[in-house]
């Protein structure tokens, strides 16, 4: 994940971040979230666009700002950041709509060797956990941060 | 940090703010961590991280 990406804020427990987004469209503020699931040390990622205007978050919103590469990237980064504070908790991610999680299916394809280094990630096909493989359609993603080798 | 440096680091720069302090007791994407509650009741964890 050394591809370009924005500056990350938070608070400091490290579960939201918020980031700038710039691009054809302005400035859009994006917000990511880890929350805890019903199974402890599980934390779902939630990502979506914050309205300046109403304060709403919007997970389904397509912003076309025209920088997704870098967003995805962005959003990668806060996890190795919320991964570097809670070592031993497990993320679940999914998109909001099927085109967004094959956007991130495709992101983790593109950098599965710099992923795999750092992180056990799972695909959910046909309701079963199986290792990523590229070219598998997968409905969800489980990842966790591999024991840091001293 | 120089920006080159920031952008090749895996580990990023998080700036602590005290303004997103009030989004801690709140779940921003409700929705989605149904969702993730429903899946993860229905399959659980791989089967040899139980």
């Amino acid at each position: 994940m050394k591809s370009k990406k924005y500056l990350l804020e938070s608070e400091a427990s490290l579960t939201v971040f918020e980031f700038n987004s710039e691009g054809l469209n302005g400035i859009v503020p994006k917000m990511v979230e880890y929350t805890e699931t019903n199974i402890p040390g599980v934390f779902n990622l939630g990502f979506g666009d914050k309205n300046l205007e109403t304060g709403e978050i919007d997970d389904k919103a397509v912003t076309n700002n025209g920088d997704s590469q870098k967003v995805l990237t962005t959003v990668a980064s806060s996890i190795y950041a919320f991964t570097s504070k809670y070592p031993d908790v497990w993320i679940f991610a999914t998109g909001s709509t099927q085109a967004r999680t094959r956007l991130y299916r495709i992101g983790i394809t593109t950098n599965l060797l710099e992923i795999q280094d750092d992180f056990e990630i799972y695909g959910l096909n046909e309701d079963r956990w199986q290792i990523f493989q590229k070219g598998v359609v997968y409905d969800a993603f489980l990842i966790k941060r591999k024991s840091i080798k001293l | 940090m120089k920006i080159k440096e920031l952008n090749e680091s895996k580990t990023p720069i998080v700036k602590i703010t005290k303004r997103l302090e009030k989004y801690k007791s709140k779940v921003v994407f409700e929705q989605k961590l149904q969702e993730a509650n429903r899946i993860l009741e229905r399959v659980g964890l791989p089967e040899n991280k139980r």
